[in-house]
């Protein structure tokens, strides 16, 4: 389009789709920067307000005691651990799942992805599903955040079109050196698929760092809950002398691991705090690994 | 053996038919592997997602623990009919349907108008910028981003109220009130997904060709005729289809958000059937009620996304299926 010069017109429709292009990208990331700042701003005196772009008074003293609570840290434990263990064995069997599924001659095959398919049109919603994660005694254990997040359709098409999209010269000649399925499987296709798995791994990583209703609904024990539900617990909290409320149903107990430290920070920085150490990991992770999901999505849109 | 025999007939000569038997189970031996691979999957597909569609026959159960699913005694339409002539369902229905549509009106073309807007940007590294952080409040939780507006809004001390108050207004309670709740919900679902969404559309605008543009230029068409006639069109179809999805999820209004963003002031403008579902099942413990309202949910989102696909097939060549 750059074959003429601008006239007038344009030059105005640029200034204002840059302004507000520039407006959005500043909306987005200010909030973040905002708590940033708090979060490294000692407690008292932020509650004065008018503090915009830089702390007033440094200290890290939010940091050391968030930290410090056991609670805190049990909960970043949790988040750590259904993010590594759950995004692994996902990516293995859904990888297992979507390789099975290229084999076009596989005997039975429409029958059994529409199987599948079938499953994203109906569902048996919210309370069929706790009903069967109490019968399998999935609540209030650890495997509630990883069992039923092991598969989704949507992940194994991704997969699927991508490793569709890698010649089948390069399988064919491995199985005329006696090679096996599982075999090219192992050494040709997770080698090649190095883009697709950076992408779900985002997706799964995230959907679990983030998952906070799993905790909420389906686990009542707190040692149980991921850092998402903790911070959400926490927010409901009016103020941490209430929280002094020996457990009552939902209400987490948190002043028992802070003795001795209330008096230092105020309950909105150590939130804000909570907040950022829960955001920061994902804001450092996803530009990097932004050029394989813009090309996965690229990818997962192509429908045959 | 004389029915074999029969078929055989049939189908040409007895050794094709035995031969095209023998072929089914080589075959079936010959991919052994990859139904090994696939074994984990049905099985877990059948447990965690067939077996809840069983469970759906909770709706018309009275259920009891001790009894289990199984043998909770029937009960019929009872729970439909308690729903339709609870004296909260227009409020609910009502709210859920508002919200949606209001999403879908307002969110819907958002991530469309982005990707148009980043489209036209010469400059790619301000692009690119402008990009990677609109996706941020995608990858953060609502959790965080409902908490980042109750702060921001705060009459105490927000930013917002902050600024208003240095030029002397009122300070605004926002998240309390009722005019503004709607507009809230809206905007803070936008911000947070407008991003991401506008990811698929850029995709599918570098799929248009350019040599369309540069014959449009030569003939003098100016960026108006530009868009309506090259770019809109070129991104139909993947238009087509995101209607079709966010159609077939026309009920969710977004329960996570609204979880999240309901207080006492506003309770009734924030309650929707996934959140009643939640209310009078998970916190309530009426099992069999709140299936009901989930089933009626699951049935009419089916037959939605039906009529939205059928309906697309006829307006662009895409569809689901």
């Amino acid at each position: 389009m750059a074959l003429y010069k601008d006239t007038t017109g344009d030059k105005i429709f640029k200034i204002i789709n840059y302004t507000l292009l520039a407006l959005l990208g500043i909306s987005t990331l200010y909030p973040f920067i905002y708590f940033f700042i708090i979060s490294f701003n000692d407690g008292f005196d932020a509650i004065k307000g008018g503090i915009y772009f830089w702390p007033r008074m440094f200290t890290l003293e939010n940091y050391r005691i968030a930290f410090s609570n056991h609670l805190i840290l049990s909960s970043f434990k949790i988040s750590i651990l259904r993010t590594v263990i759950t995004t692994i064995f996902s990516l293995l069997l859904t990888a297992m799942m979507a390789y099975a599924l290229t084999k076009k001659e596989l005997p039975g095959r429409t029958a059994i992805i529409f199987y599948f398919f079938f499953t994203t049109l109906f569902s048996g919603g919210l309370i069929p599903r706790f009903i069967l994660y109490r019968g399998m005694h999935l609540t209030d254990n650890f495997w509630i955040y990883v069992i039923p997040g092991l598969y989704s359709f949507y992940n194994t098409i991704v997969m699927r079109t991508f490793f569709e999209n890698i010649p089948s010269s390069l399988s064919e000649s491995a199985m005329i050196d006696g090679c096996s399925d599982v075999g090219i499987f192992l050494k040709i296709y997770l080698r090649l698929s190095f883009p697709v798995i950076a992408t779900l791994a985002l997706f799964i990583g995230v959907g679990n760092w983030n998952d906070w209703f799993t905790g909420a609904y389906f686990v009542t024990k707190e040692k149980l809950f991921p850092a998402a539900t903790l911070l959400n617990k926490l927010l409901n909290e009016a103020t941490f002398e209430s929280a002094m409320n020996v457990g009552e149903g939902g209400r987490v107990n948190i002043s028992d691991s802070m003795v001795g430290q209330t008096t230092k920070i105020t309950p909105e920085s150590l939130r804000v705090t909570f907040l950022i150490i829960l955001t920061l990991p994902i804001i450092c992770v996803y530009p990097f690994l932004q050029k394989y999901f813009v090309n996965g999505i690229m990818i997962g849109s192509i429908k045959e | 053996m004389t029915n074999l025999h029969d078929v055989a007939r049939r189908v040409g000569t007895n050794t094709a038919s035995k031969s095209k038997k023998k072929g089914l189970g080589l075959k079936i031996w010959k991919y052994r592997n990859m139904y090994l691979f696939l074994i984990p999957a049905i099985v877990w597909f059948f447990i965690f997602q067939y077996l809840p569609i069983y469970g759906l026959t909770l709706a018309f159960k009275e259920f009891s623990f001790k009894l289990g699913i199984l043998k909770s005694p029937y009960i019929g339409f009872r729970y439909f009919k308690d729903f339709l002539t609870d004296p909260s369902f227009y409020e609910i229905v009502g709210n859920t349907l508002k919200i949606t549509f209001l999403k879908l009106v307002c969110g819907f073309p958002a991530p469309i108008i982005l990707a148009l807007m980043l489209n036209e940007v010469k400059n790619l590294y301000f692009k690119k910028v402008v990009q990677t952080v609109s996706y941020l409040p995608y990858f953060v939780n609502w959790v965080v981003v409902v908490t980042l507006m109750v702060k921001f809004l705060s009459p105490t001390y927000g930013v917002i109220n902050d600024i208003l108050q240095m030029h002397e207004h009122e300070p605004i309670y926002f998240m309390g009130s009722k005019a503004l709740f709607y507009p809230l919900v809206i905007s803070s679902d936008i911000w947070k997904n407008v991003g991401w969404g506008s990811i698929i559309y850029l995709a599918a605008l570098t799929n248009i060709d350019p040599t369309l543009y540069e014959a449009a230029t030569i003939d003098s068409a100016g960026r108006w005729q530009c868009l309506i006639h090259i770019t809109l069109p070129g991104i139909r179809p993947t238009i087509g289809i995101l209607l079709i999805l966010s159609l077939g999820g026309i009920f969710n209004a977004g329960y996570e958000q609204l979880l999240l963003m309901r207080n006492p002031s506003v309770l009734q403008y924030a309650e929707v059937l996934d959140t009643y579902v939640i209310r009078r099942g998970l916190n309530m413990g009426q099992f069999g009620y709140s299936t009901a309202i989930g089933l009626v949910q699951s049935i009419i989102a089916l037959f939605l996304i039906i009529f939205a696909n059928n309906l697309c097939k006829k307006a662009t060549e895409v569809s689901l299926w």
